[in-house]
């Protein structure tokens, strides 16, 4: 990840912004969305591998500011919504997509499963990631 | 199976406000798609979009209006290796890729 910023570095002009955007990993909240409503059934659990990943990246990051390549601006956290019409096709995209990155246990489909039945008709299920933004400018070195 | 991503558009907002992509020469590191590409590429001046899957950097170039032929460029490389010049760009977007 260092060589990755190194190479950023390399390309940018000095001044040149690098924007760092990407998820982390928070336990992300399961919830069913009906009629402008929201309602957490549960919370994502975390793989331990995508999670020291994070880390990496982070401390990929401040090695890459303590070494007067970057200075960094602003950063925010902020929430990005994946939705589904259906549980079922929810559990399909994760069992799919995401396998290697959270797991859900069978107990929360379960829930999640019968507050979506009981809700209203137009009933959608989402996850919420935390999504962290970074802006940084290079640094002339000399 | 389908999937919604962001329809509050949150993260198009966020990037905005992070950037001012106006007339900017920009990599996008992690392009993927083109999911985020085609939320900024109309007011970038070029935008360079790399990835390490061939089939996602395909359905980028699939997707990409005509009127951006020009402007936007995908290619297939790696953030450790970026084979680029020196002082090539304006911009980076590290996008979802650490």
């Amino acid at each position: 990840m260092v060589h990755a910023l190194d190479e950023i570095h390399r390309v940018l002009v000095t001044g040149g912004n690098l924007v760092d955007l990407r998820p982390l990993l928070d336990r992300w909240p399961i919830e069913v969305s009906s009629n402008g409503e929201n309602r957490e059934v549960g919370r994502a659990t975390d793989l331990p591998e995508p999670l020291n990943d994070d880390g990496a990246a982070n401390q990929a990051m401040v090695l890459a500011e303590q070494r007067g390549w970057f200075v960094r601006e602003r950063q925010d956290v902020f929430p990005f919504f994946y939705y589904w019409d259906t549980p079922r096709e929810m559990q399909e995209y994760i069992d799919e997509t995401w396998n290697d990155v959270i797991q859900v246990e069978d107990g929360l489909w379960s829930s999640l499963r019968s507050s979506w039945a009981t809700a209203n008709a137009d009933a959608r299920v989402r996850i919420r990631l935390k999504m962290m933004i970074t802006s940084l400018h290079k640094q002339n070195l000399f | 199976m389908t999937v919604q991503t962001d329809p509050e558009r949150t993260e198009s907002k966020y990037l905005q406000r992070y950037a001012d992509f106006t007339g900017k020469r920009v990599l996008e590191i992690g392009c993927g798609d083109g999911r985020l590409t085609w939320q900024y590429a109309t007011s970038a001046g070029r935008v360079t979009g790399i990835d390490l899957h061939g089939d996602d950097l395909r359905v980028a170039t699939i997707d990409r209006p005509s009127d951006l032929e020009q402007q936007v460029l995908f290619a297939r490389a790696d953030s450790i290796h970026l084979p680029f010049h020196k002082e090539s760009f304006d911009i980076a977007i590290l996008a979802w890729s650490f």
